[in-house]
């Protein structure tokens, strides 16, 4: 029997970790700021109308909703981080020896990753909805609902990957490649009529298009989206479905104290 | 009663490395119970597995009604544990992490900050309650990790060195505290390589060396099952005939008796406060006074050294 008590609990504890990570905070804050003030202004300047048009009339616009998805990822992801630095002070030791099953800690440890890039990620995208001006309330927060379930899913896929293979070294690479892959075969940051067959074929089953289009549906762009609402929402449900029930499985058969390097 | 712990066939390898070997080990309801063996005997790994952070190779363990293999979430809920090094991220501090393990455990907010505020002011750490433990000593994060235990007042509380790297007083406080615990009823499983900590704090002593139980028995019976572990040491007014040193050995209990001078006697023997009457009788009778007596007991030491050839520090070294 699950209790949501401890669940919460588990959540809340990885929530305050996070906020105690300003230097982090601070430079991702600016690295999205970098990335709107700089890159997405200038990249903007660059396209032809044709270009603006299959992205829904702006590509700046288009660009902010991407980067509010890769953020979410980003930090989302973070838990692993924290997972391999409680491995080396030894608390994952204590937090397998606290009265709290497998699955409330998997659960809570994704809520709680995802939760807490939700709350960071927050501000920035109420910024990118001020730009994008937002025309269906009750449509921003269907997909809201959807992202945040997105972001519980990445923090359940992180962990997968941090408890599977145990190598701080390895999780940072991987991570690496991961991200560099993800985000580059999803419609985050390029609209899917630019992309070659193979590359699109990808991008319609990846988890960050479905949480893009999303995003860019609950804002009113949904004219540059790729996949219809109900199928990302369903698609993001199963990416959160299926990390966390592997995380589940993992800390309940895998996982046990030592052995991180 | 049934024990509230039963180890049973008890076994954890790493690769080919056996850390704990078909451990046997039952531990009563309400006593303390020291696992004493050097570095490396096991006994970690024994309690990790206890508190379900290892799963076992082979075997298993009872915690109350719960198999540790099978119900390990149910299991968690009977049990405490204060690690050997203490389990503490660099940004935390004191009042955060007392205040989520008692949360965690179940406390109610009322009960939390009362215990919380209890248990730091106790341990000495009230006024550094909101300072990283990134600048606390060594025994200052001792102190944090055991606070745990005091705070969750565990049906069970495992306590892994509770007293390494802390001073002789705080050893004293900690010490008084856990028997507080106990009179509470918790029962409490202590390792320890620190012979004085097992020697005074434990019901029963538990010797491990290399994964596995040596011996398990109360302090005192250890001590007195080693033949001729007592040693008694005699000074007496004028010197001993040979043949007086033979009736001498011939006194039930005394094992060996060796002359270091004439009139300076080592007598080796079991149950010395018994034996030791009937000694000061055998020269009074013999018309020898006695000048001077000094007793002196085994140590867990040498009950250590008895079964395994080696004192601890040398077992450490090994």
């Amino acid at each position: 029997m699950i209790s949501l008590r401890r669940v919460w609990t588990v959540a809340e504890r990885d929530i305050k970790m996070f906020l105690r990570y300003k230097f982090l905070l601070i430079m991702r804050a600016i690295w999205f700021v970098a990335q709107i003030a700089l890159f997405g202004l200038v990249v903007n300047q660059m396209f032809r109308q044709d270009v603006q048009n299959a992205v829904g009339g702006s590509y700046f616009n288009y660009y902010t909703a991407g980067i509010i998805i890769t953020m979410l990822y980003s930090t989302a992801v973070f838990i692993g981080y924290d997972i391999y630095e409680e491995a080396d002070h030894g608390v994952i030791e204590y937090l397998l020896s606290v009265p709290v099953s497998r699955k409330e800690l998997v659960l809570g440890r994704s809520i709680g990753g995802g939760l807490r890039s939700f709350l960071y990620v927050g501000p920035m995208m109420l910024f990118v909805l001020y730009i994008i001006g937002v025309s269906n309330v009750l449509q921003l927060l269907a997909a809201m609902s959807s992202l945040f379930l997105f972001t519980f899913g990445v923090a359940g896929f992180s962990i997968t990957v941090a408890v599977s293979i145990k190598s701080s070294d390895r999780f940072d690479i991987l991570m690496g490649v991961t991200d560099a892959l993800i985000v580059r075969l999803s419609t985050t940051l390029y609209p899917v009529a630019y992309m070659p067959p193979y590359y699109k074929g990808l991008a319609s089953v990846n988890p960050l298009s479905f949480a893009a289009d999303l995003f860019r549906w609950g804002a009113g762009l949904e004219s540059a989206a790729l996949t219809p609402p109900l199928l990302a929402t369903f698609g993001i449900v199963a990416f959160f479905s299926l990390f966390t029930f592997l995380g589940i499985v993992l800390h309940e058969r895998r996982l046990e104290g030592g052995g991180w390097q | 009663m049934a024990p509230i712990i039963q180890i049973v066939k008890l076994t954890k390898k790493f690769g080919n490395f056996t850390a704990v070997d078909h451990l046997n080990l039952e531990v009563e309801e309400g006593e303390i119970l020291g696992i004493l063996g050097p570095n490396g005997a096991g006994k970690t790994t024994t309690l990790l597995m206890l508190t379900t952070v290892i799963k076992p190779t082979e075997g298993t363990a009872l915690i109350g009604p719960y198999d540790v293999t099978r119900e390990p979430d149910k299991a968690r809920t009977l049990i405490g544990m204060a690690f050997q090094e203490p389990k503490l991220l660099w940004v935390d501090a004191p009042w955060d992490i007392l205040n989520w393990h008692a949360k965690v455990c179940g406390l109610s907010a009322e009960e939390r900050k009362k215990k919380v505020r209890w248990v730091l002011e106790e341990l000495e750490l009230w006024n550094d309650r909101f300072k990283s433990v990134h600048t606390f000593s060594g025994g200052m994060r001792k102190r944090v990790e055991i606070a745990k235990i005091l705070i969750q007042r565990p049906k069970i509380a495992i306590v892994d060195e509770p007293t390494a790297q802390i001073d002789i007083v705080g050893k004293h406080r900690i010490w008084n505290m856990l028997r507080d615990l106990r009179e509470e009823g918790s029962t409490i499983l202590l390792a320890t390589n620190e012979l004085y900590e097992a020697d005074v704090l434990s019901d029963r002593v538990a010797i491990m060396h290399r994964g596995k139980l040596l011996v398990c028995d109360e302090p005192k019976k250890l001590k007195d099952n080693i033949p001729g572990g007592d040693v008694v040491e005699i000074t007496l007014d004028k010197a001993v005939p040979k043949e007086t040193i033979e009736k001498l050995k011939e006194i039930r209990r005394v094992v060996n008796v060796s002359a270091i001078k004439e009139d300076y006697l080592k007598i080796y023997l079991n149950n010395a406060e018994e034996v030791l009457p009937k000694i000061t009788e055998f020269f009074m009778e013999a018309h020898i006074p006695i000048k001077s007596i000094r007793m002196s007991e085994p140590s867990l030491d040498d009950v250590f050294a008895h079964y395994t050839g080696l004192t601890i520090e040398e077992a450490q070294r090994e």
